[in-house]
């Protein structure tokens, strides 16, 4: 699909800024949410393909506004919607609950 | 369902399958042809960027058979083909303005490419194109 993924020859986006000893995950959520996608994979509902398409199809103001891993939790979210296994009500009700826990 | 479980993580991702297929499918280009890329626009997954369609390339390598990611996105199989590396020189992609010996590799997978009209023979130098 012709969406904001496929970035070459863009421009305005600025420099590509290169991290000395880059770390893989850059804050704790990222590599829960890279392996709960890879978890999640194994449940054999969709497959490697799905998975990118399903990245894709964010809105293109949000994808280009977000990072790499919102991008997997975003896919991720679809997945798990289209395929039956949860509901966009359930994901809302977890992360009220979540945001309730957090408040001082 | 199958869920995994904490215990098999380790040996499910060292023995996960890769996208090679291994199936005996014919090649349509060889090192050295010369391709046009489809000019297509499909509303799902594909991995022929914008940038490189309707362009010409050359086959740089052969990689072997690969899922095509296209319909592997959409449900509707494999699609065993050769996946190949493309070389586009920069002048085709970005225009007169781009160095002449710079160049972009690409993988793409036969589905994406046809024959470059009046290609010619094998061996001859492409005006334009270093390789």
């Amino acid at each position: 699909m012709n969406g904001a993924h496929d970035l070459g020859g863009m421009h305005g986006l600025g420099p590509i800024d290169a991290e000395v000893d880059e770390p893989v995950f850059h804050a704790e959520w990222e590599r829960r949410c890279f392996a709960i996608t890879l978890a999640a994979g194994f449940l054999g509902q969709w497959n490697i393909d799905m998975s990118r398409y399903a990245r894709e199809r964010m809105h293109p103001g949000d994808y280009l506004k977000t990072s790499y891993y919102e991008h997997w939790l975003h896919g991720l979210q679809t997945l798990l919607v289209e395929k039956g296994l949860l509901t966009e009500e359930e994901i809302a009700a977890r992360m009220a609950e979540l945001a309730e826990e957090e408040k001082p | 369902m199958k869920a995994l479980r904490a215990q098999d993580v380790e040996y499910t991702l060292q023995h996960s399958r890769g996208a090679r297929v291994d199936e005996d499918v014919a090649a349509t280009f060889k090192s050295g042809d010369r391709v046009l890329t489809r000019n297509i626009h499909p509303i799902g997954h594909t991995r022929l960027p914008r940038y490189a369609r309707a362009r010409h390339g050359t086959i740089a390598s052969d990689y072997g058979v690969f899922i095509f990611p296209d319909t592997h996105a959409r449900g509707e199989g494999v699609k065993a083909q050769h996946l190949y590396s493309v070389r586009f020189s920069a002048r085709e992609l970005w225009g007169p303005e781009a160095r002449e010996a710079d160049g972009v590799y690409l993988d793409l997978w036969d589905d994406y490419l046809d024959p470059a009209p009046g290609d010619p023979a094998p061996g001859d130098p492409t005006p334009g194109d270093p390789t």
